[in-house]
């Protein structure tokens, strides 16, 4: 176990290794104790009807040391990083970040989440990045129907695509796609090292 | 015009989507540019700026995409031109946190195995347009004013925020868009939801969450009145025409409103002829619009 302590007097305690540490880190230094539960942030969220917990409540539940409760929940997959939060936040605890952090958190330790369909959506999205330098639509799709099971999801999409030209077929690797390959494993190789931050 | 202007040139980073689904925003921003005069040169091998999947789960791998990109954007003259507004965005946030974040810059750098090079102006098209060139001069160009055009403008999310990364205007209350689009000689109308989310990043995995955010805001430009939205975000006229028919599906509302990009509008206000600005690739067809007002 970590325990965190910030300048501000907030302690999180979480179960540990280095690159939780990192990523904590980033969630100390948005601030959390500033908030004294306005509600502005989840009263400009677009994504507040899909979440369990709505931003103001998850900056809380944070304050209150639990962090297990909020990344085994859904709700932070469903912020759309729409920033709408943090530009409106009067007291400068940046929630869109807070959100981004603790999906960070989680990716790197893959824990107990309910929400599984945004991860595969963005591995996928991801993979495509690190095989071809740009992102493949047609294969992002197609892959994504497929290894979640709705091969039907916006199938009348795709014909209507395919005639305005606007999905192509094959995507060609960048020349510098040897580059994207490193810049891929060092990423990894760093966090394994547990330094990523 | 007095004078001479000094020529405008730009470096280009299209972004994946400009190169696919949203080709027709590519086409019309380099013909937009070319009958403005100015200059534009794509960024050779140029990589994937990593989007909101990489800056959710990574921000290491976000922040390194883009540094990439801006240390190959260093090849190009000019500022930079950045349409698509989540690379706008991406981009422009790597250069900010990596210009206050010292250790940061020195991991990032490890990792592109080069310099971060932070100097370049990231600029979208909205400010090279409005600003740069100017809408006085932008005004004179006009050949074709888009009258009686009713225009709703939609900035979506990430063009204004937040704003301090993205400095392009006022994060509540922009004007820069609606400037350009009545310099072109149409009407915009005031509504509400031109600063809402539309939910790009879900139309992948929760296609029913855009479905729910695009209704209602096509629901406001209707209730305001307009003939037609435009946008500068390849994601946002993804999600406002693509999916508009399946909106109009769920909600038993017929919309038909054309989503266009800015640079279109303004391109057809130029007098450049609609196969060149790629109208023929919008899901809703704007040309029944644009002949009901006399404008093609």
């Amino acid at each position: 176990m970590i325990t965190i302590s910030s300048s501000n007097g907030l302690e999180i305690t979480i179960p540990h290794d280095r690159t939780h540490l990192a990523s904590m880190k980033s969630l100390d230094g948005t601030k959390l104790r500033r908030c004294l539960q306005c509600g502005k942030c989840s009263a400009g969220c677009p994504m507040c009807s899909f979440m369990e917990h709505p931003p103001n409540r998850t900056i809380r539940l944070l304050q209150l040391k639990n962090v297990e409760q909020v990344l085994a929940d859904r709700s932070i997959w469903y912020c759309a990083s729409c920033q709408t939060c943090s530009t409106r936040c009067p007291r400068g605890v940046g929630p869109a970040a807070v959100m981004d952090a603790l999906r960070q958190l989680w990716w790197q330790r893959q824990g107990r989440s309910e929400e599984k369909v945004v991860q595969l959506a963005n591995r996928l999205f991801l993979d495509n990045i690190r095989r071809f330098g740009r992102q493949h639509e047609l294969r992002l799709g197609t892959l994504f129907n497929l290894k979640s099971g709705q091969l039907l999801k916006d199938a009348a999409l795709a014909p209507k695509l395919l005639a305005k030209g606007k999905l192509k077929l094959r995507q060609a690797k960048t020349r510098n796609i040897s580059e994207v390959a490193r810049i891929f494993a060092r990423v990894e190789q760093l966090r394994q090292e547990g330094g990523s931050r | 015009m007095t004078g001479v202007r000094e020529a405008l040139i730009y470096g280009y980073y299209p972004g994946c989507s400009l190169h696919a689904s949203a080709k027709e925003y590519d086409l019309s921003t380099r013909a937009l540019f070319e009958a403005l005069g100015i200059g534009l040169t794509e960024v050779p091998d140029w990589i994937c700026c990593g989007a909101t999947p990489a800056h959710t789960v990574d921000e290491l791998l976000s922040l390194s995409l883009c540094a990439k990109n801006l240390a190959i954007a260093e090849t190009v003259p000019g500022d930079l031109a950045v349409p698509c507004a989540s690379c706008f965005s991406r981009l422009k946030t790597a250069q900010h946190e990596l210009t206050v974040d010292l250790a940061r810059r020195n991991t990032v750098a490890r990792v592109i195995e080069s310099p971060v090079p932070l100097a370049k102006n990231i600029k979208h098209p909205l400010e090279i347009v409005g600003r740069d060139w100017g809408l006085e001069p932008l005004t004179a160009a006009v050949k074709k004013p888009l009258a009686g055009l009713k225009v709703a403008c939609y900035y979506g999310c990430l063009l204004t925020r937040p704003p301090e990364v993205s400095q392009l205007d006022d994060a509540e209350a922009p004007t820069i868009m609606e400037q350009v689009i009545e310099a072109a000689g149409a009407e915009t109308v005031s509504w509400s939801h031109r600063l809402e989310c539309c939910g790009a990043s879900f139309t992948l995995p929760r296609p029913g969450v855009v479905v729910k955010l695009t209704a209602e805001i096509l629901a406001a430009a209707k209730d305001a009145g307009a003939d037609c939205l435009t946008v500068g975000c390849p994601l946002c006229q993804g999600n406002l025409d693509l999916r508009q028919q399946e909106v109009e599906a769920q909600s038993g509302v017929r919309y038909d409103l054309p989503v266009l990009y800015f640079t279109q509008l303004l391109g057809l206000a130029l007098g450049l002829a609609p196969a060149r600005l790629g109208l023929s690739g919008l899901m809703v067809d704007p040309l029944p619009l644009l002949k009901l007002k006399g404008l093609l």
